[in-house]
């Protein structure tokens, strides 16, 4: 058997922690900017609001409801995902972590006698210890097992836990279960499902096997066996690091200062890098890149971007971060206003075995090792951006979040206040 | 060029330790044990938040202002306990005691009369967020 834990609403309900009075009222998270909602509460869905509504377009809503609106808030939201994950590593013998709000459990050899009232227990402990409400479906397939979380949110007579494994009650979940919300079959192939007459899971798992493989290809055909009960998708509690690393932001407001775009991919570099150390991992290729507000159809619009080689893997803060300022210089021009820039480390090796050349300087590489690791420990302890770069400026990413709560569990000065009375 | 050396300190350092202690192995080689203070004040770090005490309305109580308490939300809360509770819109920390119908919440501080012992049944609106369990104070 696989369970699936999913963390209801996990970005509001986050919030929702540390401000009780917002329970049972209408809240919702925006994206890096402001700019559209990521996370709502079922109250604000009740009102009408979509994933992905630009918040521009339901201000007056908002407004008229009161709706309760928050600026993301990863440091919290990384946080409590994190608690969460300490729960169910509790519960279960390998926890794989699919999204911030997701994982999946394998229960294979588990022995649990009453599988039910272990996923609804599972539930009740995730509340209690960490105060969000987690939906935790348990089944035969991982695809399966799916769909019994989202029958958890369905019907609060649940409980929070399904164990969804008779034949029979799969059968009759499905034949409900729209087949585009399938994990794995996704909107894409809504025409192709739409031309097969398929409408709900069940069509789905009905329709025959050379069909499934010729219309939906290789994920299109693991799906219908999940879906019939037959386990295939892998259980991966292993994370393979990462082939390439990305981080880029769009801004609050275009650039049109290169210093100000120097500083910002400088600052996006440095957090690439402590991704890149912390899984152990060397760039051999850097590409930076910058691009104009696409939705401004009538100024001038450019996609600028360098790709760096270096002749040596490295994961040494000052070069990586010397490297991509002077990409931003090579390609900055002035008639841009850039909205949105970025790093991708495009070719990564392992650290470890990795042959370097004989003659190199090694006692400059000591001495920036040494650098790089007092980076990386003062940025452990004290955070990113304590200690940074010149070029970096203040080290901030220039995005407008004005709605942010405090980061009440990892910083000291903005853990919640309590009066003694 | 520099030859470059092929331990790391780490293993340099145990190293050494070997080789001046040779003679005579010290007892003490391979207790690595230390007291780690977080494993003390957090048992479940899954359900352990940190809260500051704010205002100074009570004289004589355990906690003051700017102390820092720890919160385990795992803790069942017990009769006597303190807890941080959630009351009218606003954080407290009260003492709960546990009665038939509900819970009795009363101030910190025995000898405090200012504020009064708030019953609460069902009806109310009210949660304990979280029990109290380690009060830090700056000496």
């Amino acid at each position: 058997m696989f369970a699936l834990a999913d963390c209801n609403n996990f970005f509001a309900s986050c919030e929702r922690v540390f401000r009780p009075d917002l329970v049972g009222k209408p809240v919702i998270v925006l994206s890096n900017n402001d700019g559209c909602a990521v996370a709502r509460s079922n109250e604000a869905k009740a009102l009408g609001i979509k994933m992905g509504d630009p918040f521009f377009k339901i201000k007056d809503l908002v407004e008229k409801n009161h709706v309760a609106v928050f600026s993301s808030n990863y440091a919290l939201y990384g946080d409590m995902s994190r608690r969460v994950q300490d729960v169910l590593r509790d519960w279960a013998p390998a926890v794989e972590q699919y999204s911030i709000d997701e994982s999946f459990l394998d229960l294979r050899g588990a022995m649990i006698a009453d599988l039910d009232g272990w996923a609804k227990g599972l539930s009740t402990a995730c509340r209690k210890m960490t105060g969000i409400p987690v939906s935790v479906g348990v089944a035969p397939t991982k695809t399966l097992a799916k769909i019994a979380s989202k029958l958890c949110k369905q019907y609060p007579k649940l409980e929070g836990g399904c164990y969804m494994h008779r034949p029979q009650d799969i059968a009759k979940v499905l034949r409900k279960f729209p087949a585009a919300d399938v994990w794995g079959i996704g909107r894409r192939s809504v025409k192709k499902l739409a031309l097969l007459g398929v409408a709900t899971a069940w069509d789905y798992t009905q329709l025959k096997e050379y069909v499934v493989r010729k219309t939906f290809a290789l994920p299109g055909w693991r799906t219908w066996k999940e879906l019939r009960g037959e386990p295939c998708i892998e259980f991966e509690d292993v994370i393979e690091p990462r082939q390439t690393i990305c981080v880029s932001r769009s801004f609050a407001k275009e650039i049109t200062d290169p210093a100000d775009l120097c500083s910002q991919v400088a600052t996006f570099t440095e957090a690439a890098v402590l991704k890149l150390r912390k899984q152990g991992s060397l760039a051999l290729e850097m590409m930076p890149f910058a691009m104009t507000n696409r939705f401004h159809e009538n100024e001038p619009q450019t996609f600028a971007s360098r790709l760096v080689v270096f002749p040596e893997g490295t994961d040494d803060h000052a070069t990586l971060i010397v490297a991509a300022v002077a990409a931003v210089r090579a390609f900055f021009q002035e008639c841009y206003g850039y909205k949105k820039a970025g790093v991708v480390f495009t070719r990564i090796t392992q650290k470890e075995g990795y042959m370097k050349s004989l003659f190199r300087d090694v006692e400059a590489e000591d001495r920036q090792a040494r650098l790089s690791e007092a980076i990386d420990s003062v940025t452990t302890i004290y955070g990113p951006g304590t200690i940074r770069f010149g070029v970096q400026g203040d080290g901030q990413i220039k995005m407008a979040r004005e709605r942010q709560s405090p980061h009440y569990t990892t910083v000291w000065k903005d853990i919640p206040r309590v009066t003694v009375k | 060029m520099q030859p470059h050396p092929i331990v790391d300190s780490s293993s340099f350092e145990s190293l050494l330790v070997g080789a001046i202690k040779a003679g005579f192995p010290s007892p003490a080689e391979d207790v690595r044990e230390k007291l780690d203070l977080v494993k003390l004040l957090v048992r479940h770090s899954a359900s352990t938040f940190f809260f500051q005490i704010d205002g100074v309305s009570m004289v004589d109580a355990d906690m003051d202002e700017g102390d820092i308490i720890i919160v385990d939300r795992a803790v069942e809360p017990y009769n006597d306990c303190k807890a941080v509770c959630y009351i009218d819109g606003e954080y407290t920390v009260k003492r709960v005691e546990i009665t038939g119908e509900g819970a009795l919440l009363l101030p910190c501080n025995e000898h405090n009369d200012k504020f009064k012992p708030i019953p609460v049944g069902p009806d109310n609106d009210f949660l304990i967020w979280g029990v109290v369990t380690w009060v830090i104070k700056k000496a």
